[in-house]
């Protein structure tokens, strides 16, 4: 059994408990969207679309706490998802196909991550949002718990040049180590992530 | 969901076009692979004789027929598993790590042949130019596999041209045990050696094609 927490706008949370056969039935239900989506109707294929953005803007919450980049990737997603869904087989399940998407177009955003200097601001718009949603308690619970598998090393480092968004350089002055070294941490730390992705899978 | 993930989910769901269901991907596989065996075969004809006595060490020799059929299996399973990787969710890490295990004890027979050879090590039917041989033949099914997985969606595309050149390559090393001299050495060195340079020849490529892909966006 899934307890889902909700919070809503006034602060006051109430709790849903989910069978395992919500996923089940998410599953089949996805699966038969995609496949009359694969014949061309619009309307299945919206809403489709629109479960898979909430899904997987939950999954990323839940993986990476709440970051600047969560809804470009959510939209990176759904413009794989688009250009593979003539890959779909229907006798194979639905969510290893798209979460095997998801979890590419996830490390695939972290890698393309600049500096930026704007975060701040909507680093705390994305907070107030994921907490009006609907979160897995388990999940939120251990918001951000897949930052928590890296070292701490790797996970400082991405911190600072991914999800806060300093230069290479800046990060290199506040680690106190040269500027190939931070390249060198930050591509061993996506590594590491992707690892502990696929492990997940 | 923000107000652009809206725009963007209408826009493509706007005049969708139906796509076609795909074939079974092993069943795409197995396509390829008979289709780059036969090649394989008409063309190592085509360019000299096989080895003449060679078939019938195949039903004389069972250590001979053991590692020509685990040559066969070994390859089988890695080609259904590169093409799996050209589909999100297909291919499992176990899956790649058995066929690349399976491929290993194909290979390890010829390393034990070193000292035990299955048969009495021969320069009968020996090729001259086998090392080229295995490297031409194996080009045109590793771009038909090429071209195949491109209209999949393969989320590694390195991995999955590394696995499929491969099999091209270990396709004609295979063949060559029948087609070339037995001699576990010159199986090691002027056959499967060549195999594994199309390997990295295809992983390269492939590689290059997605920088400058990347570079062009």
């Amino acid at each position: 059994m899934t307890v889902n927490l909700r919070v809503a706008p006034s602060g006051a949370a109430t709790f849903e408990f989910m069978s395992d056969d919500d996923s089940t039935s998410d599953e089949i239900r996805w699966a038969k969207l995609m496949v009359s989506a694969q014949a061309g109707n619009e309307h299945d294929y919206r809403s489709l679309l629109t479960e898979i953005s909430r899904a997987t803007k939950h999954y990323l919450l839940s993986r990476f706490g709440a970051q600047h980049f969560i809804d470009d990737c959510v939209q990176d997603t759904l413009i794989a998802v688009h250009q593979a869904r003539h890959t779909y087989d229907s006798r194979r399940r639905f969510r290893p196909w798209l979460f095997a998407i998801v979890r590419h177009k996830a490390i695939d955003t972290l890698r393309k991550q600049r500096s930026q200097r704007d975060l701040a601001e909507h680093q705390e718009a994305l907070m107030q949002e994921a907490q009006r949603d609907t979160i897995d308690l388990d999940n939120s619970v251990a918001q951000g718990q897949l930052l928590d598998g890296l070292s701490p090393q790797h996970k400082e480092v991405l911190t600072l040049t991914k999800f806060i968004g300093l230069s290479n350089a800046e990060a290199a002055a506040k680690l106190r180590i040269s500027e190939s070294a931070v390249k060198v941490r930050v591509h061993r730390a996506i590594g590491s992530l992707t690892r502990l992705m696929e492990a997940e899978a | 969901m923000s107000r652009e993930t809206d725009n963007l989910i209408a826009s493509l769901s706007s005049e969708l076009k139906p796509v076609r269901s795909p074939l079974p991907v092993e069943l795409v596989a197995l396509l390829w692979l008979a289709s780059s065996a036969a090649f394989v075969m008409a063309i190592t004809h085509l360019f000299g004789p096989i080895r003449p006595n060679a078939l019938h060490q195949l039903v004389t020799e069972p250590r001979f027929l053991f590692e020509s059929v685990l040559g066969v299996v070994a390859i089988t399973y890695t080609a259904i598993v590169s093409f799996r990787c050209a589909i999100p969710g297909a291919a499992s890490k176990r899956s790649i790590v058995t066929a690349l295990g399976l491929l290993a004890l194909w290979l390890a027979n010829y390393v034990y042949g070193l000292s035990d050879p299955a048969l009495d090590p021969s320069m009968e039917g020996k090729r001259p130019h086998c090392i080229w041989e295995t490297m031409m033949f194996a080009a045109p099914p590793a771009v038909l596999a090429y071209f195949i997985t491109r209209r999949l969606y393969p989320l590694k595309p390195v991995r999955s041209a590394m696995l499929f050149s491969l099999v091209a390559g270990m396709l004609p090393a295979l063949y060559m045990q029948i087609a070339c001299m037995y001699a576990p050495m010159h199986i090691l060195q002027m056959h499967i050696l060549p195999g594994f340079l199309v390997m990295l020849a295809g992983g390269a490529i492939v590689w290059f094609l997605s920088w400058l892909k990347q570079r062009r966006q």
